[in-house]
């Protein structure tokens, strides 16, 4: 699997990054034909299969279609790469196997070359980055889906992390949201084609956002000063060395989750880290009314003293004062299980004026994704993240609802829910067992005093 | 009156001086031979003795600005370069020294770099074309390749090489950051075509 992954990377490694949105499509739809035939020759072949060799083709078959997935998502590495990292998201839909090639994406995408880098620094910043900095690392140790990250020294000694942007992706994100708008106007006699569009357009706002590293520095900088006094460690940015394309920040060392959990620790490590990951999540979701919706693993660092890397503040989505108010009366209705009042929140999120309009089936199934996702916090004591009949629970919902396809939401639901399965992932994965539901409870005990209007 | 080489030479300077000053004050289109003769404070004929038209007053502006990329070009080099960084880095300091001439360098190259003529069509255009693959055949050399002079691996580089630059004389993003991205990709397309390392060729 390994060489396959290799000669696919190498291969995307020779292409540019296309930027005109007919190029863009032409490569996403012709992926998606991939994808299509090989589940097709599957579900022929499935009729003659039995047992383990209908599970065995049905994995070559998700693996066969990954790949190719990768193979354009790393070609066109902008929003679509962003799917491939919400995937890495769902070990539980998509199997263990997949998740190691969603994250060799995420560590291993088509690196820039040095030339190109020192171009860049350049017209950001009108010098090489040999002219900035005492040492330069001129191979990436990392990418995102929008740039790569260099190791880098100050003249002081601090060693740094530099993130540079790939050339134009300002420009290929736009090309990418006016494909979809085209896709979308094929479904405008939809009666969910306005929630449809408005979740498009709320989706741009966001990753454009993310494009703006200033944005970034500035929300990644309020995080550092908030958790300075704790075990969670959020770099410092230097905007000396930094522009809206490149962002020099404090290299944390330490390593990824798959390491972490590649040595086997104890129970007790592994909730260590899952509570500092938890209480980042929620201290910042509280302190600052954020959804920090791009949770995947490449952004914790376990560092050797214990402590917690917190990285990557591109990507979140801010709620105004108005909405937040009605997440926490949600919330609030969520926790006492009041029946009545979660049914309203769900009739005001669909944008109707009473529950009798909402498609019966779908309530039914948010208020089961509701109870399955305040579980951990109404259980009083330890909750266990890795238990099975829980997982299975949350994969079911989570398919059921995408199958029912139903758009008419508002587009919190979209960031929310997608850092609420990347929690629930990630502290899957890190099997851990611990009262979650008292950390979040004391939080929001908090934050009401903090603003006991809201 | 006989002129010395020297006052020829200093002539041909001042001219170019001038010339950058009034294209870049009036644009190269609405930049007459008049307004640059009256600004240099002589004939029509005699600026014709040293540039017989606008188009070869730029284009040797042009390939002046080439040889000061290519000279960035080796001051940048660190050797640790593989053959794709060398060829985007000579490229890429060209292009840097040649910003100033952005905006007309389209007209310019059309008339004195044609891709349709085996040599360009005037003596400044000539010299650019000539040096740039000179440098572009030491760059090869250093990596262990041979480039042959009339071979179709010349037509290649230069069909190439002049389509970056009619991409970037119109590319409107930032820094040309664009153009970046199209130069990256056709240094690579050049260094596999070079080095015969295409994947997917035994499928052809």
């Amino acid at each position: 699997m390994t060489s396959q992954v290799e000669s696919i990377t190498s291969q995307i490694q020779t292409k540019k990054i296309p930027a005109t949105s007919l190029l863009r499509m032409w490569s996403l739809g012709s992926t998606h034909a991939k994808i299509a035939a090989n589940f097709l020759s599957y579900a022929v072949q499935r009729n003659f299969l039995d047992g383990d060799k209908r599970q065995k083709a049905f994995n070559q078959a998700q693996l066969k279609s990954a790949l190719q997935l990768l193979g354009t998502m790393g070609y066109l590495r902008g929003v679509v790469m962003k799917v491939g990292q919400l995937f890495a998201n769902l070990p539980f839909i998509i199997g263990p196997e997949l998740v190691e090639i969603f994250e060799s994406m995420q560590f291993q995408a088509p690196p820039m070359h040095f030339s190109l880098i020192r171009e860049l620094f350049l017209d950001e910043l009108g010098r090489e980055p040999e002219d900035i900095f005492a040492s330069f690392d001129r191979h990436a140790f990392a990418a995102a889906s929008l740039g790569q990250v260099h190791r880098a020294r100050l003249h002081d000694g601090t060693e740094v992390a530099v993130k540079i942007q790939y050339p134009d992706i300002a420009r290929t994100i736009e090309a990418d949201f006016t494909s979809l708008g085209i896709l979308l106007q094929t479904m405008r006699f939809k009666g969910d084609f306005q929630y449809l569009r408005a979740h498009v357009l709320d989706a741009k706002e966001v990753i454009l956002h993310e494009v703006d590293y200033l944005h970034e520095a500035a929300y990644m900088e309020r995080n550092r000063l908030e958790f300075a006094t704790s075990n969670i460690v959020v770099p410092r940015s230097y905007p000396e060395y930094s522009s809206a394309k490149v962002l020099t920040m404090d290299y944390l060392p330490g390593e990824h989750l798959q390491d972490f959990l590649a040595k086997d620790p104890s129970l007790q490590q592994r909730n260590h880290f899952g509570e500092l990951i938890s209480y980042a999540l929620i201290h910042s979701f509280f302190k600052f009314h954020c959804i920090y919706a791009d949770l995947h693993p490449g952004n914790f660092i376990f560092m050797d003293d214990g402590r917690l890397g917190f990285l990557d503040f591109g990507c979140f989505r801010h709620f105004s004062e108005k909405r937040w108010q009605f997440q926490r009366e949600s919330e609030e209705a969520m926790f006492c299980n009041d029946q009545d009042k979660i049914l309203q929140f769900i009739t005001k999120v669909s944008f109707h004026d009473h529950p009798d309009e909402i498609d019966k089936n779908w309530a039914e199934l948010m208020l089961k994704q509701v109870d399955w996702v305040v579980r951990p916090i109404t259980t009083s004591g330890p909750f266990d993240f890795a238990d099975k009949p829980y997982v299975d629970e949350g994969v079911a919902l989570f398919k059921e609802l995408i199958h029912h396809g139903y758009s008419r939401t508002d587009s919190f639901y979209n960031w929310s829910n997608r850092a609420l399965l990347g929690h629930r992932s990630l502290m899957y994965r890190l099997r851990c067992n611990f009262d979650y539901g008292s950390m979040y409870l004391h939080e929001a005990k908090l934050a009401a005093q903090r603003s006991p209007h809201l | 009156m006989r002129i010395t080489q020297q006052a020829k030479e200093e002539n041909r300077k001042k001219i170019l001086e001038i010339a950058a000053r009034l294209f870049s004050e009036l644009g190269f289109e609405k930049t007459t031979t008049r307004d640059l003769s009256s600004a240099m404070g002589m004939a029509k004929g005699t600026l014709f003795n040293y540039f017989p038209s606008k188009e070869t007053l730029a284009m040797t502006m042009v390939a002046d600005a080439m040889e000061d990329g290519r000279a960035t070009y080796i001051n940048r080099k660190t050797g640790e370069e593989s053959l794709t960084e060398d060829m985007f880095l000579l490229v890429a300091s060209e292009l840097r020294a040649l910003k100033s001439f952005r905006l007309y360098i389209g007209p310019v190259l059309e008339s004195c770099m044609s891709v349709f003529s085996k040599n360009a069509t005037c003596r400044a255009g000539e010299r650019a074309r000539k040096e740039h693959l000179q440098m572009v055949s030491d760059i090869l050399a250093t990596h262990d390749y041979e480039l042959v002079p009339d071979s179709i691996t010349v037509t290649m580089y230069w069909s190439l090489y002049l389509g970056i630059l009619a991409h970037w004389s119109r590319d409107t993003s930032d820094h040309q950051q664009e153009t970046l991205a199209l130069l990256d990709y056709s240094m690579r397309v050049f260094a596999m075509m070079v080095s015969g390392d295409m994947p997917g060729y035994r499928e052809l």
